[in-house]
């Protein structure tokens, strides 16, 4: 199985994640009690080991059970028919600025699919840089897919391109971008996290503004992509 | 180089049944004494061939870390953009170092050693009747397969295959008992249309 728990340091220092096993204890806790509860803690024990290994969620980081939620995490482990989540998602990951800092996540990234019947699909990241997609927005989501992500200098108002970042390889079957872009962790078996700049210097020099998340009231969530703005 | 001479594909025979031979010694108490004078030799494919025109293939279409790209898949494939050979010196990550010579002979040593036996027959039997072969088997969709459906018959990356496994490397011994392994340099290349074949399955999709 793939390692899902986002604790590992990574072999090049990357910043190492909040949770701890104190954190996970209580994760574990409590889905004992829901499970007890007869509700979402799923019985098959390796994906109710991997969802418990996330932890509980972190209430003075983002709003919880909400979009903005656990970025950096992989969605659809629990967004999916085993649960814990009601809603399940065929596609879901977080957009990083830099390679190591964990803070630093895009918003208004356009996440582009091309799956294997040539359909083209882009996605917006959110202030908190997650996307996601349900079942019911593309039900017919064929693997392999292949990914890029771009960032524009100004979304809405200046949509040349600021960066663009391509995966060379495909996606075989996995929903959840986390899966393989393990944050924290960039090594043998992970790329690390989905990142737009190499350093975080790099990122810096641009001086682009972050968003806080939730977000405040001028900032302009983009719905669509520029290709399917009419 | 590897797969040059016979004795290096006896090498790879002794060492993959070696292994075998370990693990039934380790578990079977009742089993007779182990033969030390007998082993079965396998006849393997072409390996540059392999290296240059069918592992790039493999990589990209079986190789991501959510398939085969994985410690716990038989047939393992490591690569620059999926799961990399662990060494210590040179730290490979995920997506960033290109492909290593070692990567590539781990790759097509898997490939070998999911079906040494089927494989030798395949070999001496000159690429007759591939789909006998689990690695064709499985993506063909004709043995259940969890990646689904991977190639088809009149897919690119299949003739690339397929060629590959055709391409001669042993030729009966003059006393017609044994096979021996045709030196590299005697050896037959690849096909200009089977070259096309590979070269278009790597660009998948
Ligand atoms: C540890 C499990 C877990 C992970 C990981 C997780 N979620 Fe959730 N999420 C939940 C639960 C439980 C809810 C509560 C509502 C529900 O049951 O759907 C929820 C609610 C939501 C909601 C609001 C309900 C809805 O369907 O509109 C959204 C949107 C959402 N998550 C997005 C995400 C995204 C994006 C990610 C990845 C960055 C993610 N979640 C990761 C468990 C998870
Ligand atoms: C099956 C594992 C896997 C999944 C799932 C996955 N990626 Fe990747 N990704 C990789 C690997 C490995 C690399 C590095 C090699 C490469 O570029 O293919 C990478 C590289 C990238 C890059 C390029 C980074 C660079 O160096 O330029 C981007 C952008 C990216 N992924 C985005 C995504 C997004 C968005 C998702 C979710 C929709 C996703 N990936 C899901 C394995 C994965
Ligand atoms: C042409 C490319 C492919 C080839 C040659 C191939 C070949 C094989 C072979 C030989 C096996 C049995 C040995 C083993 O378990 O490792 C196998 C199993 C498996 N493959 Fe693939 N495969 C390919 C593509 C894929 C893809 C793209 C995926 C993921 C989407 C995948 C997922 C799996 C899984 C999960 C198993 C284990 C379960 C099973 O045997 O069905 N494969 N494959």
């Amino acid at each position: 199985m793939r390692r899902t728990s986002p604790t590992h340091l990574s072999n090049d220092g990357a910043t190492p994640r909040r949770a701890s096993w104190r954190g996970r204890l209580l994760g574990v806790a409590a889905c004992v009690a829901v499970a007890s509860l007869g509700s979402s803690c799923n019985l098959d024990p390796v994906h109710r080991a991997g969802v418990n290994g996330l932890g509980p969620e972190e209430a003075d980081l983002y709003p919880v059970e909400s979009e903005y939620h656990r970025p950096g995490e992989p969605c659809a482990l629990c967004h999916s028919t085993k649960g814990p989540a009601d809603s399940v998602f065929v596609l879901g990951g977080t957009v990083f600025w830099g390679p190591d800092d964990y803070n630093a996540r895009v918003d208004n990234a356009y996440v582009r699919i091309l799956d294997a019947n040539k359909t083209k699909r882009c996605f917006v990241t959110n202030c908190n840089g997650n996307f996601y997609v349900r079942k019911e927005d593309f039900a017919k989501i064929t693997f392999p897919l292949l990914v890029s992500v771009e960032r524009t200098v100004k979304p809405l108002q200046d949509e040349n391109t600021l960066v663009i970042r391509r995966m060379s390889g495909h996606i075989g079957r996995e929903a959840s971008c986390a899966t393989c872009h393990i944050q924290g962790l960039r090594d043998f078996a992970s790329p690390g996290q989905i990142r737009m700049f190499n350093s975080e210097d790099e990122f810096k020099a641009k001086n682009v503004p972050l968003v806080a998340c939730p977000p405040p009231p001028e900032f302009v969530q983009v719905e669509k992509c520029p290709e399917d703005r009419n | 180089m590897f797969a040059l001479s016979g004795r290096s594909a006896l090498l790879l025979g002794l060492s993959v049944l070696g292994g075998m031979g370990a693990l039934v010694t380790g578990s079977t108490s009742c089993a007779s004494a182990p033969d030390n004078k007998r082993f079965t030799e396998i006849l393997q494919p072409d390996y540059p061939t392999y290296r240059a025109f069918v592992d790039p293939y493999l990589q990209r279409r079986c190789g991501t870390l959510d398939c085969h790209g994985q410690p716990g898949r038989a047939y393992r494939i490591y690569g620059f953009a999926g799961f990399r050979l662990y060494n210590i010196d040179a730290g490979l990550v995920s997506g960033q170092q290109p492909t290593t010579e070692e990567e590539v002979l781990a790759n097509y040593q898997a490939a070998v050693a999911l079906e040494p036996e089927e494989m030798s027959r395949l070999i001496a039997t000159q690429g007759t009747d591939p789909n006998k072969l689990m690695l064709l088997r499985k993506p063909l969709k004709i043995e259940r397969h969890k990646g689904g459906p991977a190639m088809a018959e009149d897919d690119a990356g299949y003739k690339c295959v397929v060629a590959w496994l055709r391409v001669r490397t042993v030729r009966p011994t003059n006393d017609g008992v044994d096979f021996e392994t045709i030196p590299q340099a005697e050896r037959e290349q690849l096909p200009l249309r089977a070259r096309q074949d590979c070269e278009e399955a790597q660009n998948f999709p």
